[in-house]
């Protein structure tokens, strides 16, 4: 504990004496590993059954002895070999029980550092540090996993410190806990009542489906029999009772009960998941960086290098855009951890709490009376390629006596037409400095692409689109999905030819 | 590029779609290289339908000879035909500050990379390309769709000399 304390790294370490101050992991790592045995012995579920199926009940419990003591040791080894050393203008990563590796990230090429903690972290006072490098890849970046809270702030700050004293005067202040010169202004921030309101939009149905599957799924490992979704389980309650007879009768009682279940599970999961997710949700401008906190049991702090943004995206939902309420995520060259790709910097505000936000990174959004222009509707052909395609196969499924199959032909039908209604979604509009993308009638997203973001663009034309004298523009934008490139389907050549020209002209974003 | 309104380019000949489009073509021994490696390609998949044919047909009794008999003509086809209608369709220009790279017929796709956005360039020369003194040039950018955007069919001098233009400009925009 005591040498992490001494994790300001703002000791001239390697004046005097020859081996500079390595540190090592918080030793409450261990604590953390011994927590992660949990999801891991999973792994270890089927040798157990093995053994029991086969009637070696005694070497069970040795087993698992054997297991836990074989894990510890190996996190006791892996604690024992790792350390590292954060210097003057770099940070030196030293890991691997048996190939080392030793890794080197100067301050300059870190361009965001995160700090997360989960619950089991939050209560021993330990974070995640992660350095994102902006190389390729998740695996590629460094982080250190995990330790003190305060030290890893403090290392946050001096790496900070560091990056904006570059153009500064040359002056080492070591004191890193000094305060930049401008003083940090809250953006955006979520209280409670707000979080309940975003909860409640946040109605979900792919938790209920989830909920739905693990039923039918635990259907026989439940202690009581009860499926939600059953409405002939709801009988069987009334008849606990006395009710059935009326319930009998009253047959739509038991449908509605499960319908308000449902609806009570979309919108309980909703709010929860929001409220999980976004908990004292920060948005503060930095020197540098919109940095956000959030997050009720796993907490993160996430710093968005201003300069990195290369596009804003606003979401909202065919509903919830009734009542004015957007989301803003911003594609920068990092990515915000495991599952997104983009960072997402407001999750529920409505238009005038997100255009401060929008002007800090300077990007502007179209407002109401822009004029848009409109893809082409053959943007649809895809989804009713996919249409007839599940029709076809359902029906083949139904000529086989499948009756399921029945599901194809009105899944098609489903596709078909949403594809047809969603194709005149599909619009765009150039406003001189960046292009703005807009799609989708369920889900509208509107990408807000500055021009000076774009690395590489493609004309994109096939047997299909030729013949209409039309092409499909293809952004090349750092970051984001490598699935999701940003385009314009379906647009006149003439038209497609000229933004490209005017987009190729932009001068790269500085 | 031209601002001639679109008209009806022959498809079959490369020299007209690519002077409609103001392209330059890529080097004809590129059709060659391609020739080479759909052969390497195609003729395991021919020997391994033949074998299929000789082995599994023949002792269910089926029609023998058939199998062996479409797989090498369609390779035949495919790798007398295919491969110089494909080099016809690529074509590239560079100057005004940006290379082009335009590829396909069914389905193009026509890439502009500004030389400013370039993050490094590879020239590379496979075995095939070596033997017809051909190289192929890979230009790679930060943008996530199109990191890389590769031009084959160069001749090894001009893959050089595009390497070092593109590196003047990116050596001249940077200050």
């Amino acid at each position: 504990m005591s040498d992490v304390a001494a994790a300001r790294p703002a000791t001239p370490a390697t004046d005097f004496g020859d081996e500079p101050d390595w540190q090592r992991l918080h030793p409450a790592t261990l604590a953390l590993a011994i927590v992660k045995l949990g999801p891991r012995s999973l792994n270890f579920l089927p040798a157990v059954a093995a053994l029991g199926f086969t009637g070696n009940w005694v070497y069970i419990v040795p087993a698992i002895g054997a297991f836990l003591l074989f894990s510890l040791l190996a996190a006791w080894f892996q604690w024992l070999r790792f350390r590292f050393l954060v210097g003057d203008d770099e940070v030196v990563i030293e890991s691997g029980v048996f190939a080392r590796q030793h890794r080197t990230i100067p301050f300059d090429r870190i361009q965001d550092v995160s700090i997360e903690q989960g619950l089991v972290s939050r209560a021993l006072g330990i974070a995640k540090v992660g350095f994102e490098t902006g190389a390729g890849g998740k695996e590629n970046d460094a982080s250190l996993d995990a330790i003190a809270l305060d030290s890893a702030q403090a290392l946050r700050t001096t790496i900070r410190a560091h990056r904006s004293g570059e153009a500064a005067a040359p002056v080492v202040a070591d004191a890193p806990e000094a305060p930049p010169a401008t003083e940090d202004r809250l953006l955006f921030a979520m209280g409670p009542r707000q979080l309940l309101i975003a909860g409640l939009f946040n109605f979900s149905l792919a938790a209920l489906a989830v909920v739905g599957a693990g039923m039918q799924f635990f259907d026989g490992l439940l202690p009581f029999d009860f499926n939600v979704f059953d409405p002939r389980d709801w009988i069987d309650i009334a008849e606990d009772y006395g009710l059935d007879q009326w319930l009998l009768a009253h047959r739509w009682i038991a449908g509605v009960g499960a319908a308000l279940s449902l609806i009570f599970i979309g919108f309980a999961s909703g709010i929860a998941t929001m409220f999980f997710a976004n908990w004292g949700f920060r948005l503060t401008r930095e020197p540098r960086a919109l940095r956000r906190t959030r997050g009720l049991t796993t907490r993160t702090d996430v710093a968005v290098p201003v300069k990195r943004v290369q596009a804003a995206i606003l979401v909202t939902g065919w509903f919830r855009q009734r009542f004015g309420w957007h989301e803003l995520r911003l594609q920068s060259l990092a990515s915000d951890g495991g599952k997104e790709n983009d960072h997402q910097v407001v999750p529920f505000a409505k238009l005038d709490a997100i255009d401060p936000v929008l002007d800090e990174v300077a990007i502007r959004r179209p407002d109401a009376g822009q004029s848009w222009q409109r893809s082409h509707g053959i943007v649809a052909l895809g989804g009713l390629i996919g249409a007839v395609g599940a029709t076809i196969g359902g029906l083949v499924a139904v000529s086989f006596g499948q009756n399921l199959g029945w599901f194809g032909p009105a899944l098609g039908l489903l596709i078909g037409a949403g594809s047809l209604f969603g194709a005149r979604f599909h619009r765009w509009a150039d406003l001189g400095e960046q292009v703005a993308i807009r799609r989708g009638a369920w889900k509208p997203k509107t990408t807000l692409l500055p021009h000076a973001s774009v690395q590489s663009v493609d004309l994109k034309s096939d047997f299909i689109l030729r013949p209409l004298g039309l092409a499909t523009l293809v952004f090349g934008v750092p970051g984001g999905s490598s699935l999701g490139a940003h385009e314009i389907p379906a647009i006149p050549l003439a038209a497609a030819l000229d933004l490209r020209t005017r987009i190729l002209a932009a001068r790269a974003r500085s | 590029m031209t601002d001639t309104p679109a008209h009806p380019t022959d498809p079959f000949d490369a020299e007209a779609l690519n002077a409609a489009e103001g392209l330059d073509p890529v080097n004809p021994a590129y059709a060659q290289v391609l020739r080479i490696a759909t052969a390497l390609n195609l003729i395991p998949l021919a020997i391994g339908a033949s074998v299929f044919d000789a082995l599994l047909i023949r002792h269910i009794g089926g029609p023998y000879g058939l199998i062996t008999a479409a797989a090498w003509v369609i390779a035949a086809i495919v790798i007398v035909s295919f491969p110089s209608r494909r080099v016809s369709r690529w074509g590239y220009k560079i100057g005004e500050g940006q290379l082009r790279v335009a590829r396909g017929w069914l389905f193009r796709t026509d890439t502009i990379v500004p030389f400013v956005r370039v993050q490094h360039i590879d020239v590379g020369q496979g075995p095939i390309e070596r033997w017809f003194g051909l190289s192929h040039l890979i230009v790679h950018t930060s943008g996530t769709h199109n990191s890389t955007v590769t031009l084959p069919g160069l001749h090894a001098d001009l893959a050089a000399a595009m390497r070092e233009t593109i590196r003047r400009h990116i050596q001249t925009d940077f200050a």
